[in-house]
């Protein structure tokens, strides 16, 4: 049996501080902004900065086991309405989220001070931020399905506000409203699930639902779910509602960063990860959410291929990286999936970062065709880069190899042969279209000078208006406060996987001990040391393969022709994406407006609105009618006086005779 | 005593009313409508009164004295109303007095 008593009793307020530090800094930031100015920066940055160090200080505290089982610090809210108590709980789960939000974060706020120089809203910026923060807080600390969903709703809101930063740019616009309609549709799965598990249990608390998992029913344990994987696909962008990230990518650079790579687009990871007790009695959800997951990785990384845009490259490899997390967590690899979270957090973070020092020091350009010899111009966003590629690609020593190999051999030990077929084809892809961004941008000559229609941008004029970020278009050499957060991040990319080496014994399963139901498995055909280096081989023909078309030296001395002949010759189902957006506006936008338009040009004009005016149109009948006795004539009244009397007499001489 | 038949009363108030009624229907001049209205007040006060013989039971001619009371009180209000409706509009003629027409 698991042991998920959840959180020791007695409280833990060391916990508030973590969690409200960084609401107190939004609401500063919010209602003194234009009077701090400059300084909004660095209130934002020691706010989640603090909050950081606190986490580090309760690692402690969320990492003891306490009597019968118990794991991590508790400390209770509010107590309502019965079951629906609020706490926080600070378990190891928690706490690695915690850590990375908080961490991560903060050398992401650092960042920002940099990137988001001269924009008029400096201080609105960090006070969303700030409130991303504590919002994400929210969905990790709490210790009950509702705030989690309160956490849930928050971040969704927190990446609204974020992807519509630039709110002059209509196509931000649209991307966070298509982000906030595609996220809702989440929350209200994980509503549902709530429901189901309140009507099943009686209450909302996690450790509730969870010691009573097994008498669910199979059916009902199915259904709750499905319901939570809704909310999980659509904050993680699982097929098919991933369409939203890299629209999101209409943001400022540091936020997708930070919400849409390393830490709100996790959320799903978190949540089955945290719903462990659930999945692992489901056999059904299980195969159900790792072929998602393991589809989405699959189709993240070869739309990964067709893109040319340096942000939608990384945004569909994170897709494709989060499809591998739920993939682990969805088949009960759960160390597996959270380490790739973990490790992905770092790289994932550090290359949007890079990234930025690109977009930042050529002027807002995102197109990696107009970038090219980008290694001598800029060195240290090439080292940046460099890393974060390798660490993604899984090189050995590198962070993503430890992660990456786990959910991969984990998915063939927990029975999932496909998956793992698909684990390693996709680590091969990954190599290929990360190594193609790489060595596009960063090899041959710098062709920012060349005409865009000479590398094939099809809209040369709407290139440069979508491609674009929005605020000053000018180059800007980096600010150390850019370059040093970077410089820290490449430090975890490169070693922090060396935490999960040495298997049963290693840091990273003590982290871990008590937190997931552990599963009996007996031993695959495939030893794991066979499969790493199956994965390695496969990355290699990736990277070879990326080399030998991008990277040679007649590729590189005639890189221009050949790029417009790829961006020319890129097949149709590729650049319409899968046809998965229109296909969601095929099923669900053309109905949905359909809908609309049944109820605004015929159902609210005739039904309601009809039944009003038919109700109004009575009365004003009836009213005539009436009115047309009200001659003003007291001899006409007496007339009728004396014609109802004899009406009556009538009617009783009448009577009279019959009876 | 010279015993009348109810019949007669009866014909006789009837009569009477019925001249009320005319009065009220066909004169134009509210003095007169309202002296017909008097009349027929005064009809039904005289059944009362036939009746109450009829049957030796003195309850009509306290019903009597009730609609001689509200007669007079009536023909108060009335006669006011024709007063004031008369200085507003210096005529009394009760058709071209029609202001409440809907």
């Amino acid at each position: 049996m698991m042991h998920h008593t959840m959180g020791v009793d007695g409280s833990y307020p060391f916990l508030l501080a973590v969690w409200l530090l960084p609401l107190l800094g939004a609401i500063l930031l919010w209602a003194f902004g234009p009077q701090l100015g400059r300084l909004g920066g660095p209130l934002g940055c020691a706010s989640v900065g603090l909050a950081f160090l606190f986490t580090v200080l309760s690692w402690g505290a969320g990492t003891q086991h306490g009597d019968g089982g118990a794991l991590g610090a508790h400390q209770g809210l509010v107590s309502w309405l019965p079951g629906f108590d609020l706490g926080l709980l600070l378990d190891p789960l928690a706490l690695l989220w915690a850590l990375i939000i908080t961490g991560v974060g903060f050398l992401i706020h650092v960042y920002s001070i940099g990137y988001m120089d001269g924009d008029r809203a400096f201080a609105r910026f960090f006070a969303y931020l700030n409130f991303f923060v504590f919002a994400m807080l929210t969905l990790v600390l709490s210790d009950n399905f509702v705030g989690l969903l309160i956490g849930w709703g928050l971040v969704g809101l927190a990446s609204y506000f974020l992807i519509g930063f630039w709110f002059e740019k209509p196509s931000a616009v649209a991307a966070a409203r298509k982000a906030f309609v595609l996220n809702v549709v989440g929350d209200v799965g994980i509503m549902f699930a709530i429901f189901v598990m309140f009507a099943a249990t009686g209450s909302t608390g996690f450790g509730d639902v969870f010691a009573h998992a097994g008498s669910f029913g199979t059916a009902a344990l199915l259904t709750v779910c499905i319901a939570l994987f809704v909310g999980a696909a659509a904050k993680s962008a699982q097929i098919p509602l991933h369409t939203w990230l890299p629209d999101a990518m209409e943001g400022p650079t540091p936020v997708s960063a930070l919400i849409h790579a390393a830490t709100m687009v996790t959320a799903g990871v978190y949540l089955i990860a945290r719903c462990a007790p659930l999945w692992s009695q489901s056999a059904d959800a299980q195969l159900l959410v790792g072929t998602i997951g393991g589809l989405t990785a699959l189709v993240g990384a070869i739309l990964g291929v067709a893109q040319w845009d340096i942000k939608r490259i990384l945004a569909y490899s994170t897709m494709s990286q989060i499809g591998y997390m739920i993939m682990g967590v969805g088949i009960g690899a759960y160390e597996g999936g959270v380490a790739h979270f973990f490790t992905h957090a770092f790289f994932k973070a550090q290359l949007f970062l890079g990234s930025g020092l690109i977009i930042h020091a050529l002027a807002n350009e995102q197109d990696v065709r107009k970038m090219g010899g980008l290694r001598k111009r800029l060195p240290f966003a090439f080292v940046a880069m460099g890393t974060g590629v390798l660490a993604i690609c899984g090189i050995p020593g590198f962070s993503g190899f430890f992660s990456k190999d786990q959910v991969i051999y984990g998915a063939l030990e927990h029975g999932h042969p496909w998956l793992y077929a698909v684990g390693i084809v996709t680590a091969g892809i990954t190599a290929y279209y990360m190594c193609r961004m790489l060595f596009i941008a960063f090899l041959g000559e710098y062709r920012g000078g060349v005409d865009p229609s000479d590398l094939g941008m099809r809209h040369p004029e709407l290139a440069g208006t979508t491609a674009h970020d929005g605020h000053e278009e000018h180059a800007h050499a980096p600010a150390w406060y850019m370059n040093v957060p970077v410089g820290i991040l490449i430090v975890p990319t490169v070693l922090i996987g060396w935490l999960m080496f040495g298997g049963e014994t290693s840091p990273w399963a003590h982290f871990f001990a008590g937190q997931f139901p552990v599963a009996h498995l007996g031993a695959p055909g495939i030893s794991e040391l066979a499969t790493t280096l199956m994965v390695l081989v496969v990355v290699l023909i990736g990277i070879g393969l990326a080399y030998w078309r991008y990277a040679t030296a007649s590729a590189l001395s005639d890189a221009v022709p050949r790029l417009r002949e790829e961006s020319i010759r890129m097949p149709a189902v590729l650049t319409n994406l899968f046809y998965f957006d229109a296909a969601i506006d095929l099923l669900f936008v053309r109905p949905a407006q359909l809908l609309g338009t049944v109820f605004g040009r015929f159902l609210d004009p005739h039904v309601i609105d009809g039944g009003v005016r038919d109700v109004a149109a009575g009365a004003r009948w009836l009213g005539a009618l009436t009115r047309s006795f009200q001659t003003g004539l007291v001899r006409a009244y007496a007339l009728f006086v004396v014609f109802g009397a004899l009406l009556f007499l009538a009617y009783y001489a009448f009577a009279g005779s019959l009876r | 005593m010279l015993q009348v038949a109810i019949t007669n009363y009866i014909a006789l108030s009837a009569t009477i009313f019925f001249v009320g009624v005319a009065g009220v229907l066909l004169r134009r001049n509210p003095l007169i409508m309202l002296m017909s209205i008097e009349l027929m007040w005064n009809a039904a006060n005289l059944l009362f009164l036939a009746f109450a013989r009829m049957w030796a039971n003195n309850a009509g001619h306290i019903f009597a004295f009730l609609v001689i009371t509200v007669a007079a009180a009536e023909a108060a209000i009335g006669l006011a109303i024709v007063v004031i409706v008369f200085r507003d509009a210096k005529n009394v003629d009760v058709d071209e007095v029609a202001g409440l027409r809907g």
